[in-house]
């Protein structure tokens, strides 16, 4: 039964958006000090090389302040991917390096009263590369002549699994094989990265970052500097973009350094080439598939073997390959199924979040094998998918999955399969694509699924704290660790708790993340965990506060709790008098001496998995080997959505990026490791002519452990329209193209490999 | 050089290194904070404005090439009221999500307009193919322009 909803699930308007229309929002690069020094990163020319500078003339420049290099700063090794102080990992990284290890690694900053005389001191630096052996690609990594970082290239490995695979392949009739890779890719946040950094009238170091995780910025800098923690504070910006690129601290404690040092703002702001070269990109990767089916088209058996180049550094190589492989046990019921997940160190650019966290690369080349096999028994894919996808899980608090996570709650992938193809008309397509077919051009059509996850509860901690007050003029403040990416978190955040005290979601504010005042969050805005975890930490705070207007109401008035009723920021008893939210606080601290405000720590209580499916119609050029994606349906298996246009806005931006990785998104390196794509004219994103209209379609079932049933969205966008559309080439064109990107030189290549 | 140029409906006159892109010129010496950096190489859009009334990156021009010209970006546009119905538009559509790409959005937004009030989808997309988007895939900023047009038709 549908609960009738006062504000989740509107169209309510965001209160941040006229301003950036207006270009009056600043962001760190718009922000301005008294008395501000600018800095410039010098980053490396070379992947691989010991780095000597002459600071000399580069200080002769009249408005130079400063050079810092690896000898001026702190020798504290960090890794910036811990995002709480107890996870344990090597630390590798430090504030500047004195080895660079990919081109791009920052190994001095300039700072100068100027942008113009930071700049001219940049270029004044003479720099000394002796260079070292350069390892780039997996076939480099593993022959281990050259070893990146401790005894060997091979950053991490595990292997997950349930029941017995030789078990489960023996009762196959048929094993689909097949292998396939992923490129890294840019995040491509417009906005590049920015810090601001600064020392209050108190002493304490005020960091300005467009972040996600603000206790994160605060572990790595006061780590890395040897400050107190309590006295930086860090403060999340307006973000022009993330993605999971700015997850990840890569300015702020070279940026913080340089204020303490010079007792004066510093700002650096990244050109697009650094940011690119410079930060985190999505982990390649080069995959081998295994799965077993009978005749009937059931899977008893898979074995996932994955590879991934961790780049350059420790960051997220566990991690990432921890993401990805617990997902391969979420979608299809398979009984005897084994996932090993391989790290490596390369000469290039870091891995680091990235929008979906595993789950695009693992359903890149998974479900182009669940094709083949669906084919190989001569099923449709959808039905194929339906007949092996998951069923919802009967809710048990603690609940667990076929290898010990836990449960993945009320997953209606089959509806997503189900209702996605009635609305795509998948069947009727099937039957006509091939009829729209010329000499020149070729159509297809295509389904993928996935899945991705709710939080990190299960595997790290997962916990935050909510602070909420009712303020004497009628309004609600809110303190909690949030930060707004751009997805409309803020808004998600004021109808959830407007939802819950009937109270207009404008009159309640919501402030972002900053140490300094907000409670502590244990993992930050990533992992999918903010709608399910903070909303439903929001939530539950809120009906505290509720419990406590009421009680404090019937003391005030003398009347039972019973029939008190809170409509629209007015709270009354049926005979007596309604008075304001705002009232009460008043009589509330007046006579009864109590603050309307609860505080709650709130743990995570499950993470169940969420669910999307993809249709997609392309149009194959085989002379040009250009692709026009026609059609794209996209669905998801929301729980409850909160607020339907916030909802399509990820939706529909996770397909850009999906599409992207499908069909012209790579970060590419010559054997030298020198970068080949620094810029958007070799990087190319998909701009607005070559993007299809994403038809959308939520399904709302309600997750029980959900705010009002709410489930993650945004990440889990950006994971299956690119292998949709991956499949409806192949469908197109008769290949078997399992290497992301699908550009047209490889398009070209398999149909004339198809042909000889 | 002396440049003497409109900016945002008001006529300036200033002494400027010719060589100083248009952006930085913009940014430092006028204080126009909406004109953004992505690329600095006009690949991405942020930083385009209105050079008399055509859609142009900042970032790709130089300072000394602006002298006699007409510069606008949206604090101009907002100035002379022509912003609000963009912006309403924009904001009711959900166009705007980081909120980095919406100005050189809106100004090539404008462009269109100013040239052609009633454009095709196939034109709206083509008036924004030089404007990066990460977040939106474009869709409801499509759906923003659209519905301007009927408004002015």
């Amino acid at each position: 039964m549908k609960t009738e909803f006062q504000y989740i699930g509107k169209r309510v308007e965001r209160q941040d958006t006229a301003d950036k229309v207006r270009g009056k929002t600043k962001y760190v690069g718009d922000m301005t000090r008294a008395d501000m020094l600018y800095g410039k990163l010098l980053t490396s020319d070379k992947a691989h090389a010991k780095v000597t500078i002459d600071k000399t003339k580069a200080m002769m420049i009249k408005g130079v302040v400063a050079v810092f290099t690896n000898e001026d700063v702190p020798q504290t090794p960090y890794n910036s991917n811990q995002w709480f102080p107890g996870a344990a990992t090597a630390e590798d990284e430090y504030v500047l390096h004195k080895i660079a290890k990919h081109v791009g690694d920052r190994i001095a900053l300039v700072v100068g009263e100027t942008p113009e005389a930071a700049e001219k001191g940049l270029n004044e630096l003479v720099v000394f590369y002796d260079e070292l052996p350069v390892v780039i690609g997996f076939e480099e990594a593993k022959k281990n002549e050259t070893v990146i970082f401790g005894t060997s290239n091979l950053a991490f490995e595990k292997s997950l699994a349930c029941g017995e695979i030789s078990e489960g392949f023996d009762r196959a009739d048929i094993i689909i094989e097949d292998s396939g890779s992923t490129p890294k890719v840019h995040h491509s946040a417009i906005e590049n990265h920015s810090c601001l950094a600064e020392i209050d009238p108190f002493g304490n170091l005020v960091v300005w970052s467009p972040c996600q995780v603000v206790f994160q910025v605060q572990h790595i800098v006061a780590k890395a500097l040897g400050i107190p923690y309590d006295k930086t504070r860090v403060i999340k910006t307006t973000i022009g973009g993330s993605f999971g690129g700015k997850g990840i601290p890569i300015l702020e404690p070279v940026c913080a350094f340089a204020a303490i040092k010079l007792n004066r703002p510093v700002q650096i702001v990244m050109e697009r080439k650094d940011s690119v070269a410079g930060t985190r990109s999505r982990n390649a990767t080069i995959q081998k598939i295994r799965t077993g089916i009978t005749k009937e088209g059931r899977i008893v058996a898979r074995e996932i073997v994955s590879e991934f180049d961790g780049g350059a550094y420790l960051t997220n190589a566990a991690a990432v390959a921890m993401a990805f492989g617990k997902k391969a046990f979420r979608l299809y019921k398979i009984k005897d199924q084994k996932y090993t997940g391989r790290t490596y160190f390369t000469n290039t650019v870091p891995g680091g979040a990235c929008r979906g966290y595993g789950s695009p690369q693992l359903h890149a080349v998974s479900e182009i094998n669940i094709n083949n096999a669906a084919k190989a028994v001569g099923m449709d894919p959808v039905q194929f998918r339906i007949l092996n996808a998951v069923d919802p899980q009967e809710f048990i608090l603690g609940a667990k999955d076929d290898i010990g996570m836990p449960g993945i709650g009320n997953a209606r992938i089959k509806d997503c399969l189900i209702q996605g193809s009635e609305a795509f008309d998948w069947e009727n397509k099937k039957i006509t694509v091939s009829s729209k077919n010329t000499n020149r051009f070729a159509y297809g059509i295509g389904v993928a699924a996935g899945v991705h996850g709710n939080g990190y509860h299960g595997g790290f901690p997962d916990y935050t704290n909510v602070d909420i007050q009712v303020m004497p003029d009628n309004r609600i403040m809110v303190k909690m660790g949030i930060h707004d990416l751009g997805c409309g978190t803020v808004l998600t955040m004021q109808q959830i708790a407007a939802e819950a005290l009937s109270i207009n979601p404008k009159s309640i504010n919501v402030p972002q993340a900053d140490t300094f005042t907000s409670p502590y969050d244990s993992a930050g805005t990533q992992a999918s965990r903010v709608t399910f975890v903070n909303g439903g930490a929001l939530k539950e705070a809120a009906d505290l506060l509720k419990e406590k207007m009421i009680t404090s109401y019937a003391k005030l008035f003398n009347c039972s709790v019973d029939a008190i009723s809170m409509i629209d920021g007015t709270i009354g008893h049926e005979e007596g008098k309604k008075i304001s939210y705002g009232e009460l606080a008043i009589l509330s601290e007046a006579k009864l001496e109590t603050t309307l405000k609860i505080y709650l720590e709130y743990k995570s209580k499950g993470n169940p998995a969420v669910y999307a499916v993809s249709f997609a119609e392309v149009k194959v050029d085989k002379y040009t080997g250009l692709v026009e994606v026609i059609d794209l349906l996209a669905v998801q298996d929301a729980g409850q959505v909160i607020n339907m246009t916030l909802a399509e806005g990820q939706v529909e931006g996770g397909a850009h990026m999906s599409v992207g990785m499908a069909l012209s998104e790579e970060i590419k390196y010559d054997k030298q490791g020198n970068l080949k794509t620094e810029n958007f004219s070799k990087y190319h994103l998909i701009n607005a002519p070559s993007m299809p209209k994403v038809r959308t379609l939520f399904i709302q079932d309600g997750e029980p452990l959900g705010p009002y049933g709410a489930k993650s969205i945004g990440e889990l966008a950006a994971v299956t329209p690119g292998p949709a559309v991956m499949n409806a080439i192949n469908d197109a064109l008769g290949t078997n193209i399992s290497d992301y990107p699908a550009t047209p030189e490889r398009i070209i290549e398999a149909l004339s490999r198809m042909r000889s | 050089m002396e440049i003497n140029a409109v900016i945002n409906g008001e006529k300036v006159k200033v002494t400027c290194h010719p060589n100083k892109r248009l952006i930085d010129f913009l940014r430092e010496d006028m204080g126009i904070i909406s004109v953004k950096e992505g690329c600095g190489e006009g690949e991405c859009g942020a930083c385009t404005v209105l050079l008399d009334g055509k859609a142009v990156t900042s970032c790709t021009i130089l300072t000394g090439q602006i002298d006699g010209c007409e510069i606008m970006t949206v604090e101009g546009l907002d100035k002379i009221g022509e912003l609000e119905p963009i912006t309403e538009s924009f904001v009711r559509n959900g166009a705007v999500q980081c909120g980095y790409c919406t100005p050189g959005m809106v100004i090539s937004t404008k462009a269109l307009l100013n040239a052609n009030p009633n454009p095709t989808e196939e034109e709206i997309k083509i008036a924004i193919e030089g404007n990066l988007c990460r977040c939106t895939g474009y869709n409801k900023i499509e759906n923003a322009i659209k519905d301007l047009k009927v408004k002015e038709s």
